[in-house]
């Protein structure tokens, strides 16, 4: 096991003129879960080939433990690598499979016995052993490429997503199980993702990407609510934070979000954090579905309310989702299955709980209250 | 047979139509072979005869014989010509295997420099006939000094486009993945190559091979034009010299045996590839 630290890496792609991944810096603890995430092109995948050794380094360092990696080959890294098309060779059986990466190494007979019959017991894959890639389904076929990686015990497992051609029913069952393993084995784990369910559950930390660049790197817990900017408050969370274009003025001393329909009093708490900012004349206010109130109980004790056309209701089960026509503004509120009588098309009285808002500025993206909220978990 | 029967019975009508087209169009393709087959065996009065033949009516093995033992009369026997053949097919096959696999390999899982240009230029000499280069390759023959060897026969087949095409065309379809998986899991270059993406093309390599062996087989272009030593030419050229000039009618029945004898190994090697071939789909497991 051993940490991973990414010292100013740089990637540019012959063929491209920016680079794809940007002056990316990282220090991975041992024993951490770590997801790479961001959408397609964000250069998840190029950073952990480079990590892997399967892509050249531009720039930068790579170190995994004190061990300088940058010209080491993949296969004397000490890593393992679990793919999205599973990757396992056709005309080998599972067990072979398995058993190669060992067989290669030359670990004794009875040790790569000893090792795949338990990775694939953790795995319940022990009645495949002696089948070819090919009679299995793609659930078998990943726990058989997970199995691959864990005989190996390698420092550090790579996985590019690997649930990604999985059906939701068994993606999220691997990724309870991957989870489980996690916990059990304790190896530093790097998993790119571009699902922010699957980071939001399965990291001990987050990295979001965008372009190339890191956007935020913490808990998932912290970048769900402290999102350091706008790409990041709209990638992470389903379904996705509301965002109000507007404007922050004061008067009186107190301070108000204004546009055209909406005229929002904001906390005192942000306050000092607001009034740093270079500028409050362009920002975005942005909310969370949850933290829209339609129960009337609660509402009463609210000054932030708005009247809002019901557009769509879509139930989930244990909530329920509301799209809401606020003028030209569109939002997403998340209500108790218990509140019945939302009719469609008809108007609702909605609150926002503006100590949980977000204020970014328009320009340039950056959460302007995340000050206000340092130190807080 | 009734199992035969209900299959039968469940076809539509378009079904047995297209049925009776495909064994129509087949039995109207196997008739080349049934006329070799028939032809060689055919004493010298059935060969001429007006209308002529398709089936033999009284079979016999004297032009096998004739081809054997009285050709043995003259200076290089047959069986050195079919010595030869054998050598430079085996060779050629081995070395047209080995390097356009490899080549394959390179041009379709690594990148480098240049990679465009040698694709490039390879798609180009799939264009030239092959007589337009009988010159410039006689000129290479002769100046590495290669003339009357077996190496000389061998030589002109190694640079194949068609196989290095065809074998690209094929690695390309194994995903990257498993090369780069097999690299993780700290396998060697030529392991890779060896174990992980040869088996795989296995279906390509044996259509190479049989390319490659359909060619070099039937050429007289090299016995012709690089071996002026008579003991090192070929089979196909000896055919030839069979049913030209004085022997035009004399060495016909020998030139019906031989013919049937140069086309026994392509019939074997197709029987033996196909079988290959279907082997590999079903058990690839590849999507
Ligand atoms: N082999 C390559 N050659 C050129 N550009 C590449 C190559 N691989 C990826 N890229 C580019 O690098 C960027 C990041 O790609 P990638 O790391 O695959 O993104 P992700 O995995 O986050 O979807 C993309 O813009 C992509 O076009
Ligand atoms: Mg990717």
């Amino acid at each position: 096991m051993a940490s991973v630290s990414f010292r100013h890496v740089f990637k540019t792609y012959r063929s491209e003129k920016k680079p794809s991944v940007d002056d990316f810096n990282l220090e991975i603890a041992d024993g951490e879960f770590l997801v790479l995430v961001g959408p397609s092109g964000c250069g998840k995948t190029t950073t952990l080939r480079m990590l892997s050794g399967l892509e050249d380094i531009s720039d930068g360092e790579i170190y995994i433990g004190d061990r300088y990696i940058n010209y080491v080959s993949p296969k004397d890294r000490d890593i393992a690598m679990v793919f999205q098309n599973y990757a396992l060779y056709p005309n080998l059986t599972v067990y072979e499979n398995m058993a190669l990466g060992l067989k290669l190494r030359k670990t004794a007979k009875h040790e790569i016995d000893m090792r795949v019959k338990k990775a694939a017991r953790i795995l319940e894959i022990t009645n495949y052993l002696d089948k070819k890639p090919g009679q299995l389904s793609g659930g078998q076929k990943q726990r058989v490429a997970l199995g691959r990686a864990i005989v190996r015990e390698p420092k550090v497992f790579l996985m590019d997503e690997p649930l990604s051609n999985l059906d939701a029913k068994l993606r999220a069952q691997t990724r309870a199980e991957l989870i489980r393993l996690h916990r059990e084995l304790g190896t530093t784990t790097v998993y790119v993702t571009h699902d922010q369910t699957e980071a939001m559950t399965m990291g001990t930390r987050i990295v979001v990407m965008k372009d190339g660049v890191i956007q935020q790197a913490d808990t998932p817990q912290r970048i769900y609510r402290h999102p350091a900017n706008l790409f990041v408050a709209g990638f992470i969370g389903s379904p996705a934070m509301n965002f109000i274009e507007g404007g922050i003025a004061e008067s009186e001393g107190r301070m108000y979000f204004n546009n055209k329909r909406l005229r929002l009093r904001i906390p005192e708490s942000f306050y000092p954090s607001l009034r740093e900012a270079p500028s409050l004349r362009s920002v975005v206010l942005g909310i969370r579905p949850e933290h829209i109130v339609s129960d009337p109980a609660w509402l009463q004790h609210f000054d932030n309310k708005v009247s809002a056309l019901i557009d769509i209701k879509e139930l989930m089960g244990a909530d329920t989702y509301l799209y809401l026509n606020v003028g030209e503004t569109n939002l997403v509120a998340r209500v108790d299955d218990a509140e019945d009588g939302f009719e469609l098309k008809s108007a609702v009285e909605v609150g926002f709980q503006m100590e949980k808002a977000h204020f970014f500025d328009a320009a340039t993206g950056a959460n302007l209250s995340a000050d206000s909220l340092r130190g807080q978990p | 047979m009734n199992a035969l029967m209900t299959q039968v019975r469940r076809l539509t009508l378009f079904e047995t139509l297209l049925l009776a087209g495909l064994l129509l169009l087949a039995a109207f393709l196997a008739l080349p072979i049934v006329f070799i087959v028939n032809h060689a065996f055919k004493p010298y009065n059935e060969m001429f005869q007006f209308p002529p033949t398709f089936l033999v009516r009284e079979p016999t093995l004297s032009n096998f014989y004739d081809l054997f033992l009285r050709s043995s009369a003259s200076i290089v026997p047959f069986s050195r010509y079919l010595f030869n053949s054998l050598i430079v097919s085996a060779a050629t096959l081995a070395a047209v295997i080995v390097s356009s696999s490899m080549a394959a390999y390179v041009l379709s899982k690594y990148r480098f420099s240049l990679k465009k240009a040698v694709m490039a230029m390879i798609m180009l000499s799939l264009m030239f006939a092959p007589e337009t280069v009988a010159i410039p390759r006689y000129l290479i023959i002769s100046w590495l000094n290669i003339n009357n060897t077996y190496f000389g026969h061998v030589l002109p087949f190694i640079a194949s486009p068609v196989a290095v095409f065809l074998m690209k065309q094929f690695v390309d379809q194994i995903p990257n993945e498993l090369v780069e998986a097999a690299k993780v899991e700290g396998a060697s270059e030529v392991r890779i190559f060896l174990r992980i993406v040869m088996p795989l093309a296995m279906p390509a390599l044996a259509t190479i091979a049989i390319i490659t062996f359909q060619s070099v087989w039937s050429d007289g272009q090299s016995s012709t034009l690089f071996m002026q030593d008579e003991t090192m030419k070929t089979l196909p050229y000896y055919i030839m010299t069979l049913t030209s000039g004085v022997n035009a009618v004399a060495g016909q029945g020998m030139a019906a045996a031989a013919g049937l004898l140069m086309f026994l190994p392509n019939l074997v090697i197709f029987l033996f590839a196909q079988k290959r071939i279907m082997e590999t789909m079903v058990h690839s497991g590849v999507k």
